[in-house]
């Protein structure tokens, strides 16, 4: 199965009670309760993966209550959900300001600083790391009907993520960002423009010592697969959810045949990122589109080109 | 009905008959459990598509999932009044009115709808809101008094009366993100029904004298009149750029108080 099953579930061991491990994020539990304690994930779905091996992302079960730490947060509604978490007094997740719902008046929010401010001003990147401490009640929703995707991160192990798709994490996860490196520049009379197809920065989680857990919030559906290594698929660049830093990214561009070449497209150009493995990648199904500005590139990233 | 053999709906506490899988007054599924969250949010029930409510003489029946439609089949005597740009279709022999409203030029001025129209009966009429999100099925009961963030409310039977209330506090207009004016629909002895289209999902919270929430102004979508609303603001100060605010709404008890859970977000400074 190619898609991103590495540990399917398996019967109980026996002498050792049941085990369940989550075909979603690899968790081992006991398998009593109707969904994975890590990532919501229900128990027992039968994995959907289709015939390209991309894999669906199970649905969070209404209600769904997911541990970490010596909290809980639950997920609530299906259309747009809510993550309510349940703060013990000694952890603290942060988050963009402007998903936050609702709290209870006793979870004590701050800001967190953030390096680079001004470069992050210019690439309209939050400014601002809001971050709740326990304990108490707080909550948060984006506001687009789709999917909340629970990734845990274990020790080590660390995840990208476009912009703007990230809600809240744990305060052991570490947060970073890099650049793209998908950009071109074109050139119309004296005016220069970069063009950014998937924005200029990506978002970086790393848990260094500790599991930590990341909740995304995806518009429309999340379809996850795992590339071998030197494998590769191409996405549209908004439409990518996350990656894992092991996969590669490079701008490819095609152009369909029986077309004729001017100085610029008129609409019959694809741009694209082609992923390359090893890892995991992960798309939404309702992204924005980006609009080619169709002019002929006047410089550009290290990029691929396909004539048909 | 036999008093011995009926079924209290969890969400409007009607009783209904113990055939029926789903309330008559409000749709809501019998046969499924409340949906409570921890925290004590209690979910509107997801309404079964194709659900059939009842009031007076008339229907209405819930279509669709994803962005609901309420179509009405009302009878004779029977009227809804509603935002003229909800309508989605009607029957060619359905008469319109328009009620006649007090304060129209603060009301344009303030962005509320400046028209209220009345559809009466007999006919089918249907209307829908243009997002995804829930139809929330309001039953009011005699003497009730409902306060809905403005542009909420999809339609209301004639048995309720519309008024509009001005939000309190120049801070509660300027920093609440729901604009100058909430509707207030209220009942004297008769009872009523109220829908309400929630942007994503709505849930419901039972607020105690005195006890208080905070919420983010843009997903509020309506309290009993008795709960009391004020915006706070918490200064965030990041040191190089001076910061910003975040205003939340502090709800305050007693009574019920309902969010959505995809909101409009509003500017802060």
């Amino acid at each position: 199965m190619a898609g991103y099953v590495t540990q399917p579930p398996g019967p109980p061991a026996a002498g050792a009670g049941r085990s369940y491990t989550c075909p979603w994020c690899g968790t081992v539990s006991d398998g009593s309760s109707l969904s994975c304690p890590a990532c919501g994930s229900p128990v027992d779905v039968r994995v959907m993966v289709n015939n390209s091996g991309w894999a669906e992302m199970p649905g969070i079960k209404d209600m769904a209550r997911i541990q970490f730490g010596q909290s809980t947060c639950q997920i609530e509604g299906t259309l747009v959900p809510i993550a309510d978490m349940n703060l013990a007094p000694s952890d603290a997740v942060y988050f963009t300001h402007h998903v936050l719902l609702w709290k209870d008046p006793q979870p004590v929010i701050t800001t967190m600083t953030l390096k680079g401010g001004w470069k992050r001003l210019f690439a309209g990147l939050p400014l601002i790391m809001t971050q709740a401490q326990g304990p108490g009640h707080i909550a948060f929703s984006k506001d687009h009907a789709g999917e909340m995707i629970a990734l845990p991160i274990q020790p080590g192990q660390a995840v990208d993520l476009r912009e703007h798709v990230f809600m809240v994490a744990t305060a052991n996860v570490t947060y970073d960002w890099f650049q793209t490196g998908i950009w071109f520049r074109t050139k119309s009379g004296d005016d220069t423009e970069t063009h950014y197809p998937m924005g200029m920065f990506m978002d970086r989680f790393f848990a260094p010592q500790t599991p930590g857990l990341l909740l995304l919030h995806a518009k429309g559906n999340v379809f996850i697969r795992t590339l071998a290594p030197n494998q590769t698929v191409l996405i549209k660049p908004t439409a990518l959810l996350f990656k894992d830093p092991t996969v590669q990214m490079q701008l490819h561009v095609e152009h369909p045949g029986g077309t004729w070449r001017s100085w610029r497209s008129w609409g019959e150009r694809y741009l694209w990122v082609r992923m390359y493995g090893p890892g995991r990648v992960a798309v939404e199904s309702a992204f924005e589109a980006f609009e080619d500005p169709g002019y002929n590139f006047y410089d550009a990233a290290p990029h691929t080109r396909q004539r048909w | 009905m036999d008093p011995l053999q009926r079924i209290a709906c969890e969400w409007c506490q009607s009783q209904n008959p113990p055939n029926v899988t789903s309330c008559q007054t409000c749709g809501a599924p019998l046969d499924i459990r409340n949906l409570v969250s921890d925290s004590g949010w209690r979910e509107a029930p997801r309404l079964k598509d194709m659900t059939e409510i009842h009031f007076n003489n008339s229907t209405c029946q819930v279509e669709g999932e994803i962005v609901p439609v309420a179509e009405m089949n009302l009878a004779q005597g029977d009227a809804v009044f509603f935002e003229h740009h909800v309508l989605l279709w009607k029957d060619d022999s359905v008469p319109m009115t328009v009620m006649p409203l007090q304060g129209g030029v603060k009301r344009a001025l303030a962005g509320m709808p400046f028209i209220v129209s009345i559809a009466h009966g007999p006919g089918r009429v249907a209307f829908s809101r243009d997002a995804t999100g829930e139809l929330v099925v309001m039953p009011l009961h005699p003497g009730m008094e409902l306060d809905v963030r403005e542009h909420s409310f999809l339609l209301a039977s004639h048995q309720i009366a519309y008024s509009y209330v001005r939000i309190q506090g120049l801070r509660n207009i300027l920093l609440g993100g729901q604009g100058m004016f909430m509707d207030r629909f209220v009942t004297a002895a008769a009872p009523g029904l109220l829908l309400l289209h929630g942007y994503g999902n709505v849930f419901e919270r039972f607020l105690r004298p005195g006890e208080s929430i905070l919420i983010e102004p843009g997903a509020f979508l309506y309290k009993d009149a008795a709960v009391q609303m004020n915006v706070e603001t918490q200064k965030l100060t990041t040191g190089l750029f001076g910061g910003t605010g975040m205003n939340l709404a502090r709800m305050i008890g007693p009574g019920r108080v309902g969010i959505q859970s995809m909101y409009h977000h509003h500017n802060t400074d």
